[in-house]
């Protein structure tokens, strides 16, 4: 190796230590100016909560045997929710793509579902499906699902039209074009779809955890509320932001494997 | 020598919300085995069409194509169309895998193949790492791995710099004499046209028609560098230049 290139890559190194650093500062300084402002009583310790307060509450939790139960409870219902979404958004999808003329009915169908706040489902769905994790993951599906089936839908028909061409001189199947061509030429759609959904099923989860449910982050979150302590609702927002960069950085992970040749 | 394929009167008709367009009205030609013919013409004249209709992936055409039930075609693009996930030598089999074709002969054909060309130390590699000339070749090599008894070429090396566009099609021209494959290739390249094959046609602007056909007779069927030097080459050029010229005033 030349000294140059040692250099480059020297600097490189350095560069990403850099970002690191100011990341931790970043946090670290809002802690203790969250922390000093409110113990200055200059922002109200009542409303905003504290790190101080923030941890306890957690200790406390933890104690009682809830809070990783909470965390368990929000995390299967995202796995759930957002499993069947990709899977269901995948296959609806590929239903759309093999038959275009349904596709063409149904288009306008899924642009109203999709503008449509869901929130305004909830008494209905509470309702049909009792104050259960039925209503939860109902809730979240009916956010994240359309989404995947457009994105993926729309990666379909991206194919490229060359290839699309060769598949065909050589006489191709429709099956082989689909497994061969099609769904491995949309991996980036589908993992973008992923990106999207995940952040979809927390909203979805969330808000399904407001309406009914009796554990879980967003319980945490409405019984804070409910009993006027706001350490509870600062704890779970923080949880929740923790969660959703975990699991925003498994998919990330997820990309770089299998996208490694495109 | 038996005609491999001949084509009667095709016609085609495309429809669109505007209107009807007639794309190509009655063209007929026969190719011998082993034959090389181009075909030339203004752009958008339908002779991707054309080519479409020959490789049967258009069937909605008037006029009548005769040809052996058992003739294989392969179709080889102006886009290399390597699919990027895969390794250049999964896309260099993908056509025998989609065929099923996929045995120990087949196999060593390929593998012949990639030392023809010198890319067997890049057979693990992916098409992004390779340039647009090799990424041709491996597309050639895709093309020619299933044996086909009539190649059709619609405009492969287009895409190409000049200097791969000349080396490109010398290899191509050299493995197809060297197979005594029967080729169609379509180009708007004149200098390509003259020097890759035994006859050229010369279609007119939409609805095309054609226009002249003209019987290149060279000694040299070794290379096109060789042909490019003959005696008549450009007089050759200039009747093919004329008839393009015509219709486009």
């Amino acid at each position: 190796m030349s000294l140059d290139q040692k250099k480059y890559l020297h600097k490189l190194h350095m560069n990403k230590i850099k970002v690191i650093i100011c990341q931790i500062f970043l946090i670290v300084s809002f802690l203790f100016l969250w922390e000093y402002l409110v113990n200055k009583g200059i922002i109200s310790s009542f409303i905003y909560s504290s790190p101080s307060r923030v941890i306890k509450t957690i200790k406390e939790l933890i104690e009682s045997h809830n809070f990783f139960n909470h965390i368990y409870i929000t995390l299967k219902e995202v796995f759930i929710s957002f499993t069947l979404g990709i899977s269901l958004g995948f296959i609806i999808a590929l239903i759309l793509y093999e038959f275009k003329f349904l596709a063409k009915v149904i288009d306008p169908f899924l642009t109203m579902l999709n503008s449509l706040p869901k929130v305004a489902l909830g008494p209905l769905i509470i309702i049909a499906c009792g104050a259960n994790i039925k209503s939860i993951i109902l809730m979240a599906l009916l956010i994240n699902l359309i989404v995947s089936i457009i994105t993926i839908y729309n990666g379909f028909l991206g194919t490229d039209e060359y290839i699309l061409k060769l598949f065909k001189t050589l006489g191709a199947s429709r099956f082989q074009i689909l497994t061969k061509l099609v769904i491995p030429s949309s991996y980036q759609t589908i993992i973008a779809s992923f990106k999207l959904g995940i952040a979809q099923t927390l909203i979805g989860v969330i808000m399904g955890e407001f309406l009914v449910s009796k554990e879980g982050i967003g319980y945490l979150i409405v019984y804070g509320k409910q009993v006027f302590n706001l350490n509870y609702v600062m704890t779970g927002i923080i949880l929740l932001g923790i969660i959703s960069y975990i699991l925003y950085k498994l998919i990330i992970i997820l990309e770089n494997k299998l996208l490694k040749h495109l | 020598m038996n005609n491999l394929l001949e084509i009667n009167n095709i016609s085609k008709n495309y429809h669109t919300k505007n209107g009807e367009i007639e794309a190509i009205k009655n063209i007929s030609f026969k190719i011998k085995k082993g034959e090389i013919i181009s075909i030339v013409g203004p752009s958008g004249c339908g002779k991707s069409t054309l080519l479409s209709i020959i490789s049967e992936l258009d069937h909605d055409y008037f006029g009548k194509i005769i040809k052996d039930n058992n003739l294989k075609i392969a179709y080889m693009l102006q886009s290399d169309a390597l699919l990027p996930w895969l390794t250049i030598y999964e896309n260099a089999i993908l056509g025998l895998k989609i065929k099923k074709r996929l045995d120990n002969e087949t196999l060593d054909y390929v593998n012949y193949l990639f030392d023809f060309y010198n890319l067997s130390e890049f057979k693990e590699s992916y098409p992004k790492n390779l340039s647009g000339g090799m990424r041709q070749r491996v597309a050639l090599i895709r093309t020619l791995a299933l044996k086909p008894d009539l190649l059709l070429l619609d405009e492969p090396f287009s895409a190409l710099d000049q200097q791969s566009r000349l080396l490109i099609s010398d290899d191509v021209y050299k493995i197809v004499k060297k197979e005594k494959k029967t080729v169609i290739l379509v180009t708007h390249n004149i200098e390509e046209a003259v020097s890759f094959s035994d006859r050229v046609i010369v279609l007119s602007k939409r609805p095309s028609q054609i226009k002249n056909i003209i019987n290149i007779n060279f000694t040299n069927q070794e290379s096109i560098y060789e042909r490019r030097k003959e005696k008549y080459y450009h007089q050759y050029f200039d009747t093919i230049w004329k008839d393009l010229d015509i219709n486009e005033s």
